[in-house]
């Protein structure tokens, strides 16, 4: 009970470091990356790659086998993640306008995962990456232990990105990013250049998406392209919107009971003891779900919160100012 | 030269179900101006139809024509009960995106959920040995997917170039506030036009699976992105851009995967949508004023 409990928080707070990536890019600035899990998958093959050292099965073949310490093969993870984002981002969402990124992002994101799936030499191929070692170096722990050592680091990191996330947020640059997002051609107009300004939030999204992916494969232990079809960017991107794009607490909850909580609450339904059936209604259900909030609470469950800039200071140096009031 | 000719004849076979699919996404987009992100799976249920109505023992052209129905039913109902009502509270195109993104999870997963996740053949239907017709080496089965195809457009051109249902539908296309003012039932224009694009995609779908001697629920998903590739090639709004574009990247996916791997078409064609909307998202041929 208590391992169902501690690998639903870990896995909860790993989906929801996901959707807090996709959140900056598409909920701050408007960016239609319908690839997300893309970043996820290249963040979880480095991190393993990297910290695992060589292949001990023969006939399996990744590169470079590295034995770094886990920390530091997160921090690739997301580097790693975050340069490919640059030269997607250069390519693609410089140039194009939303609605045709969405269809790029998906086929550039279907490119690589081909290349991947046929190419045996970087990251063995459809066999995938396997017996990734744990992060605290002692295989006799158990597995209920080790869900409980992921779920610390998970939820210190997911803290972390929130924090940046809001620092994203309430800056001027969040409220640059918000401009873009609403209309380019105004942010344009007073002097922006919104690519500029949406390469970064682009990348640090790709950042926390490759970390992400990072902790991903340390705690399932193995990775492989059946792990990430292009339809689990679909399902990131549903997460966000149903739990509120725009609001950091809205993509954490979208990670968590959307991506979670309904795949556990599909497995308690009687009827469904196949478990592909059981995978296929999760994702009806978030189908349902998603076309519901659209068109009954566009805005996602927790929504965007607009700031007040006019707090209560401003008003009162307003009311001082006021023509025609004498103070 | 032999592999060259071989490669042209089985991309002139994709191209003609690659155009029937096209056309249809064409057609929709022409009249809502937005893509389905479903569409796919409008074809993989199509096909599928097919395939219950052909393995209950009846006739195989009757099963094709049943699922057509179904698929058009389909699409009018995701128009009338999902689609329509965005459209009439005129939210941002993305919203219908992501609309579409749900529709194509409730599509794929309820077939995944009806028929399972196993792939299926369609029994008692082969296309026959392959034979020689002029340089090309074609099944008899093949040869006769691409005569309903050419026949199926045949019909739509004149569906659309002379009776008065065309020009409405022509006219939705080219301007929704200046045809409804002269009269036109741009809603209804709109239904059938659903319908009609939905025929198109099952026969499509039968086509694919029938080629791939596969179905499986992401049949028609990973075929998505290829079709809006030749639609975005053709130029939206033009149906006939749409043959073109089908016919220009189904030559190049075939001939590319017969000299480079088999395994990379996909990889290539999405290429191909890439380069294209990166340099020319207006498409081959400029179309009018229209984009997604």
């Amino acid at each position: 009970m208590l391992f169902f409990l501690t690998d639903l928080l870990t896995l909860g707070c790993i989906n929801a470091i996901m959707v807090v990536s996709l959140n900056v890019q598409y909920g701050f600035a408007g960016i239609l990356n319908v690839s997300q899990y893309m970043y996820v998958a290249i963040g979880a093959y480095v991190a393993g790659v990297t910290t695992m050292g060589r292949p001990t099965v023969p006939g399996n073949t990744w590169a470079p086998g590295w034995t770094l310490p886990w920390y530091l093969g997160l921090v690739l993870a997301g580097v790693v993640a975050s340069g490919l984002g640059v030269v997607i981002f250069l390519f693609t969402v410089r140039r194009l306008r939303m609605d045709y990124l969405a269809i790029v992002t998906v086929a550039s994101a279907y490119i690589i995962w081909n290349l991947i799936d046929t190419n045996y030499g970087l990251f063995n191929g459809d066999t995938g990456i396997f017996g990734v070692p744990y992060i605290t170096g002692n295989a006799n722990l158990s597995t209920e232990q080790y869900s409980g050592v992921v779920l610390a680091v998970a939820a210190v990191i997911l803290g972390l990105f929130v924090w940046v996330s809001r620092r994203i947020f309430r800056s001027p640059y969040g409220r640059v990013l918000r401009g873009i997002r609403e209309d380019e051609v105004i942010t344009t107009a007073f002097g922006r250049t919104s690519w500029r300004a949406q390469l970064w939030v682009f990348v640090i999204g790709c950042f926390m998406a490759g970390v992400g992916g990072g902790l991903l494969i340390f705690y399932i232990t193995a990775w492989s392209p059946a792990a990430w079809l292009p339809i689990e960017s679909f399902a990131l991107f549903s997460a966000l919107v149903i739990g509120g794009s725009g609001n950091y607490w809205g993509a954490v909850f979208g990670g968590f009971l959307v991506l979670e909580g309904i795949l556990e609450l599909v497995r308690f339904l009687p009827s469904f003891g196949d478990p592909a059936a059981a995978g296929a209604f999760r994702l009806l259900l978030v189908g349902v779900l998603l076309i519901a909030i659209l068109r009954y609470r566009p805005e996602g469950v927790i929504p965007e919160r607009w700031l007040r800039w006019y707090g209560a200071p401003a008003r009162r140096l307003w009311g001082r100012l006021r023509p025609g009031v004498s103070q | 030269m032999s592999e060259f000719t071989h490669a042209v004849g089985f991309g002139l076979v994709t191209a003609s179900i690659l155009a029937l699919a096209a056309v249809a996404v064409n057609l929709q987009v022409g009249v809502t101006n937005f893509i389905n992100f479903a569409y796919g799976d409008f074809l993989t249920f199509g096909a599928y139809v097919a395939w219950v109505v052909s393995s209950r023992g009846f006739n195989f052209f009757l099963a094709v024509l049943l699922g057509g129905v179904a698929t058009g039913l389909l699409g009018v109902a995701a128009n009338a009960f999902i689609f329509r009502p965005f459209m009439r509270r005129g939210v941002r195109t993305t919203t219908l995106l992501i609309a579409g993104i749900g529709l194509s999870f409730i599509t794929e997963q309820g077939i995944t959920l009806i028929w399972g996740a196993n792939p299926l053949r369609f029994n008692g239907v082969s296309l026959g040995t392959a034979m020689t017709v002029g340089p090309f080496v074609l099944t008899p089965g093949a040869l006769l997917m691409m005569g309903s195809a050419l026949s199926l457009l045949l019909l739509l051109h004149v569906l659309l170039s002379r009776t008065k249902f065309g020009k409405s539908l022509r006219a939705t296309s080219e301007n929704v506030d200046l045809a409804q003012a002269c009269g036109i039932n741009c809603e209804r224009v709109i239904s059938v036009t659903w319908f009609l694009a939905g025929i198109l995609t099952a026969v499509a779908g039968v086509g694919l699976s029938l080629q791939e001697n596969n179905l499986n629920p992401v049949l028609g998903f990973n075929e998505l992105f290829i079709i809006f590739g030749a639609v975005i090639l053709g130029g939206l709004g033009r149906p006939y851009g749409a043959m073109l574009g089908a016919l220009v990247v189904g030559l190049i996916t075939e001939i590319a995967g017969a000299y480079v791997d088999a395994a990379y078409k996909t990889s290539i064609a999405f290429g191909i949508v890439i380069i294209l909307l990166l340099f020319r998202p207006q498409g081959v041929l400029r179309s009018a004023g229209k984009t997604f």
